[in-house]
């Protein structure tokens, strides 16, 4: 049997190239891609063999479980679709522990596992230079290529079984957000540290953690043994729990695919729905997915988008010129830009107009609508902050403040969602309507339409007071502060909006009339 | 008796006025072989003397022979111009013309008054009365008699109930006039029933107007219980009798095939209430009493009204959009509200709706308070509203999967019924499409479709045709007749009378901010059109001169 599945995946790969001459070229072209991926990766190890311990050890430590992350978030992110998905086979009535066999060595046959295999023997021979025994180094390589290996497939099943119904472009573009939020601080970090053939003292702390970790153990023995240190029986008995754990749960995983079948309704795609088929099948959902696509397409809300980095950057010019140091000004941007994301939900019911009938004749859930409405300018300002603090840090220099910076900026952004949700419930005031360019001035203007954005900006500011004088703290007395002014901070601005939903969603359903008046007459 | 008169000659005046000088050939007419002809005829002249003495009820009380009517008919005639334009004037004033009989009887609480109505459906009532005394001639059971006295006025109510009825039931094609001419029959016969001796022996003549009267003698004596007037009564209870015989002919006819062989019954059976017609009578009940402002009667306590209005006001600045309107529309019907533009028609809706806070008044949707209790209350109805804007970058799939998931439904749930009423109303195609490049008819459609996604009871539509294609027209009447079918309300408003006339039950007219006309579709329009009782109520077409320059082509 595993002949035959071995067989079927050379098929497969075979398969690949058929589909007309375009797709066989392009699949040519990928192909030359990892191979010169795979060949610029063996040399970057073998570079290695000449540093030190230490520095060999960090970036192996770090390039190993990144890669092996990548492994299991990848299947889960795309969405792959394994072609030797294990409940293909369901109908034949086969066996399952030697299917499992079968499959999981026909999967060391796909490209990355065959990249990766490549790296590890470039790996081996890395450690083998620095007097580390190759069976060592093979057994470190075989098992941080098989945990991997595992976890891609595991990862694939469960994405299969748990989002076959939600796969979508929405859902994909959720998780590239996810993996940019995380990415690219780290990047950024790693980019900032200076090495000069030294490990920085920052990654010493971050190698030895993940040595520890499911994803990087296997990779850090070898180092470990290298560098004498007593760590490597905590590696060790780590990598082999976590092999023993994979496997055990992959054939779990394999038994249940076999005797179970789909959900009846998975064939029934819920195409067309775009971001409601990603959201839940609940109000909030609905009122999510619609807020979002609002935000996306229509120029009213695009605006208010855009002009906010720009905002941020233009800031920075007149503190320039004022003669502020550049590493203080540095930081200013990301808190100013947290604030305003905040603050550009508070007139959010204004843009619905008379549309919002359908919330209130439905008679919504306040709260389900509070919170649908704050989704999309969360997905646009979390990545924004995670991306841009990270950048001002390293203008800055000084990496203790990014805590204390995600904490200021957190909880700017988080008081002014809560004061945002209370005041468009409560005093929404004329803007443009839909279908009018963005820059068209209302017909009626109010005095609510000049206090309320003040209200909610000025008192953005002073709910985060305490998280900004922490920052301070920071900045000019103790970096020791930073810890408090991010968990004090985010723990301001969640309480924040969490009393604003609340009583942001009681006044919408108890004014709901009054807001339909509002709608009509503007 | 009368019914059967005016069976086989409905609205014959001509037939009437011979009948006249003599009672007795009147009944032969129809069927010589009654035998009790001879008693409407004295009960035609008794009759004769009491309307005399209460006013227009004297010559109506022909309910009896036809003979009865031939005499009233002179009568009437003698003194109906001058009351009829009163009575008219006061009707008017009234606003109450929703129903024909209905504005009679209001009128009728005056003597005056009534007479006036009386004379005003004289013709009608003359042919009706032969009808009625021919009818009574043919069952020929004096079992009525006994009980004649202190049932006179339910079994006159009954027997122009039944007259109407039976007119109904014979002569499909005079329906609305046999029910109009009964309607003024059972005027005229309850006032006859104050004459119970008169009464007693022609009621007894026929069995089948004992039938009629047992069927109303409780509606009947239930109204006549609830309205504190006699005069009130007789109005309530003709207008219930007659709304009753509008609503159930066929029931009059399966009322007149049981009456034959058991009279005896009949008679006893008549003072008690019968629940049979209960439900159907009810509403037109509340119907009667409608150009009164009180508070309408609790309607049927197992089928709660869909949805009651109670002095609901809103006014805008200075404007009274909406004065004071009372409405009621019973569960299963399919109630029309139409009237001028800026009538106020929108902003009642949108009030039901609890789009829009009224100033004063209730809203009770199935009992439940909409003010008090406005999230149940929405649960309950699915609403269309007018010239309010949707998320118009929404897909129409995407729309209707919200409406559907704001109203708590499980995604499976909603989508499998986005399909069939995508299917339903032709919108396969474009639910892909961008709702803002629907055409406005598509988006009615689609709307509508989103209204009724979770399954409502009642609902609420403002201007559900206004540009949509006949054809789909034409489905979603289809849709909206079999949703009213199977016990769904359905209150629209709409421009479009021929499809108001077509579809709706209940109709009520509505003309700056008030109710003008309220009740069954025939109620409202009468002898006219929906169209041109319309334009009647709504103040009749405005001067069209002084437009002599659009004539002159400054080219």
């Amino acid at each position: 049997m595993v002949a035959h599945v071995l067989r079927l995946r050379l098929a497969l790969h075979r398969g690949a190239f058929r589909g007309g001459r375009r797709h066989a070229v392009w699949q040519g072209l990928a192909g030359i891609v990892a191979l010169a991926a795979v060949v610029a990766a063996a040399w970057a190890l073998l570079s290695l063999a000449s540093a030190e311990v230490d520095v060999a050890q960090t970036v192996i430590v770090l390039a190993g479980s990144a890669v092996t992350l990548a492994f299991a978030v990848a299947s889960l992110a795309a969405g792959t679709e394994d072609p030797l998905d294990p409940r293909r086979f369901a109908p034949l009535g086969l066996p399952v522990g030697p299917l499992t066999r079968a499959l999981t060595l026909a999967a060391f046959i796909t490209v990355p596992a065959l990249m990766l295999a490549v790296a590890a023997i470039a790996f081996v021979i890395t450690w083998a230079a620095h007097d580390v025994s190759p069976v060592l180094g093979a057994l470190a390589a075989l098992a941080g290529l098989v945990t991997s290996v595992l976890l891609a497939k595991i990862c694939e099943a469960l994405s299969a079984l748990v989002l076959r119904q939600r796969r979508s472009r929405e859902l994909l573009g959720l998780f590239v957000i996810a993996i940019i939020v995380v990415v690219v601080p780290v990047g950024v970090f790693l980019a900032s540290l200076e090495w000069g053939g030294r490990v920085p003292p920052e990654l010493q702390g971050a190698v030895d953690g993940l040595a520890f970790t499911p994803f990087g153990a296997a990779w850090a023995i070898p180092g470990q043994v290298a560098a004498q240190s007593a760590g490597v029986w905590v590696s060790a008995a780590v990598a082999a729990v976590t092999l023993a754990a994979l496997w055990f749960g992959w054939r779990a995983l394999v038994r249940r695919l076999l005797t179970t079948i789909e959900r009846p309704d998975a064939g029934r795609s819920r195409s067309g729905l775009g971001w409601f088929g990603v959201a839940p099948g609940t109000p909030f959902g609905a009122v999510a997915a619609r807020s979002l696509i609002y935000w996306w397409r229509d120029g009213r809300y695009l605006v208010n988008i855009v002009i906010i980095p720009i905002a941020g950057a233009v800031v920075m010019v007149p503190l320039l010129v004022a003669g502020v140091p550049a590493t203080v000004v540095a930081l200013v941007p990301v808190p100013l830009m947290a604030l305003f994301l905040g603050w550009l939900p508070h007139n959010d019911v204004a843009y619905d107009s008379t549309a919002i009938w359908m919330h209130i004749a439905s008679g919504t859930s306040g709260i389900a609508d509070r919170l649908g409405r704050l989704v999309p300018i969360t997905l646009l300002a979390v990545p924004l902050i995670a991306i841009t603090a990270p950048i001002a840090i390293a203008y800055n220099g000084s990496w203790a403040l990014l805590p204390a910076l995600f904490g200021a900026s957190g909880c700017l952004y988080l008081t002014g969602l809560g004061l945002s949700s209370v005041f468009s419930a409560v005093a929404p005031y004329p803007t443009a309507r839909p279908g009018d360019g963005p820059f068209q001035q209302p017909q009626s203007t109010v005095a609510r339409g000049v206090l309320v954005p003040a209200v909610v900006l000025i008192g953005a500011i002073v709910l985060s007071l305490p998280a900004l004088w922490w920052g301070w703290l920071t900045i000019d007395v103790d970096p020791g502060f930073t810890h408090l002014a991010l968990w004090g901070g985010l723990a301001i601005g969640l309480g924040a909006l969490a009393l604003g939903v609340v009583a942001g969603g009681t006044l919408f359903e108890r004014l709901g009339l009054e807001i339909m008046e509002f709608a009509e007459a503007s | 008796m009368n019914v059967d008169a005016s069976a086989h000659r409905p609205a014959d005046p001509g037939a009437a006025a011979p009948a006249k000088p003599k009672p007795t050939p009147a009944k032969p007419k129809p069927s010589p072989a009654k035998p009790g002809a001879k008693r409407p005829a004295p009960r035609a002249s008794t009759a004769r003397p009491k309307p005399a003495a209460s006013g227009a009820s004297a010559s109506a009380v022909s309910a009896k022979p036809a003979a009865t009517a031939a005499t009233a008919t002179p009568r009437p005639t003698a003194k109906s111009t001058g009351a009829k334009s009163a009575d008219a004037k006061s009707t008017a004033a009234k606003s109450t013309a929703a129903k024909s009989t209905a504005a009679k009887s209001t009128a009728a609480k005056s003597t005056a008054a009534k007479s006036a109505a009386a004379k005003s459906t004289a013709a009608k009532t003359t042919a009706a009365k032969s009808a009625a005394a021919k009818r009574a001639a043919a069952k020929g059971t004096a079992v009525t008699g006994a009980a004649a006295k202190p049932k006179a006025m339910s079994t006159t109510t009954s027997k122009a109930a039944a007259v109407k009825r039976a007119a109904a039931a014979s002569a499909g094609a005079d329906g609305a006039e046999a029910v109009g001419v009964t309607a003024a029959e059972a005027m005229d016969a309850m006032d006859a029933t104050l004459e119970p001796s008169t009464s007693s022996p022609i009621i007894a003549t026929s069995a089948h107007d004992a039938a009629h009267d047992a069927a109303h003698d409780s509606a009947a004596q239930s109204n006549a219980a609830a309205t504190p007037s006699a005069g009130d009564t007789t109005s309530a209870t003709l207008s219930d009798a007659s709304a009753a015989v509008e609503a159930e002919p066929v029931e009059a006819e399966t009322v007149e095939a049981e009456t034959a062989p058991t009279s005896e019954p009949e008679a006893d059976a008549e003072p008690e209430p019968e629940p049979e017609p209960e439900p159907e009578p009810e509403p037109e009940v509340e119907a009667a009493p409608a150009p009164e402002p009180e508070p309408t009667p609790a309607a049927d306590p197992e089928r709660p009204a869909a949805l009651t209005l109670r002095g609901v006001a809103k006014a805008f600045g200075d404007t009274k959009a909406v004065a004071g309107v009372d409405l009621e529309v019973p569960a299963g019907s399919f109630y029309g509200i139409v009237g001028p533009n800026g009538a106020g028609k929108t902003t009642t809706l949108s009030i039901i709706a609890g789009l829009l806070r009224p100033d004063a008044g209730t809203v009770l949707v199935r009992g439940i308070d909409a003010l008090a209790e406005p999230e149940q209350a929405k649960r309950l109805m699915g609403i269309l509203p007018d010239r309010l804007r949707t998320f118009d970058r929404l897909t129409g799939r995407q729309l209707l999967y919200s409406f559907g998931v704001l109203r708590g439904m499980k995604p499976a749930v909603v989508e499998s019924r986005t399909e069939d009423l995508a299917r339903a109303f032709d919108l396969s195609d474009s639910l892909h499409r961008m709702v803002a490049d629907f055409s406005v008819g598509m988006k009615k459609k689609l709307l509508l479709a989103g209204a009724m996604i979770h399954s409502p009871r009642l609902l609420v539509l403002d201007e559900p045709f206004e540009s949509v294609d006949p054809t789909s027209s034409a489905v979603i009447l289809e849709i909206l007749g079999t949703y009213v079918a199977h016990g769904g309300t359905v209150v629209l408003s709409s421009h479009g009378m021929e499809l108001v006339e077509r579809v709706c039950s209940r109709v009520a007219v509505i003309v700056s901010g008030r109710v003008l006309a309220e009740g069954t579709l025939d109620e409202v329009r009468g002898e006219l059109t929906l169209e041109e009782r319309f334009v009647e109520l709504s103040g009749g077409l405005s001067d069209v001169e002084g437009l002599e320059w659009l004539h002159t082509f400054s080219d």
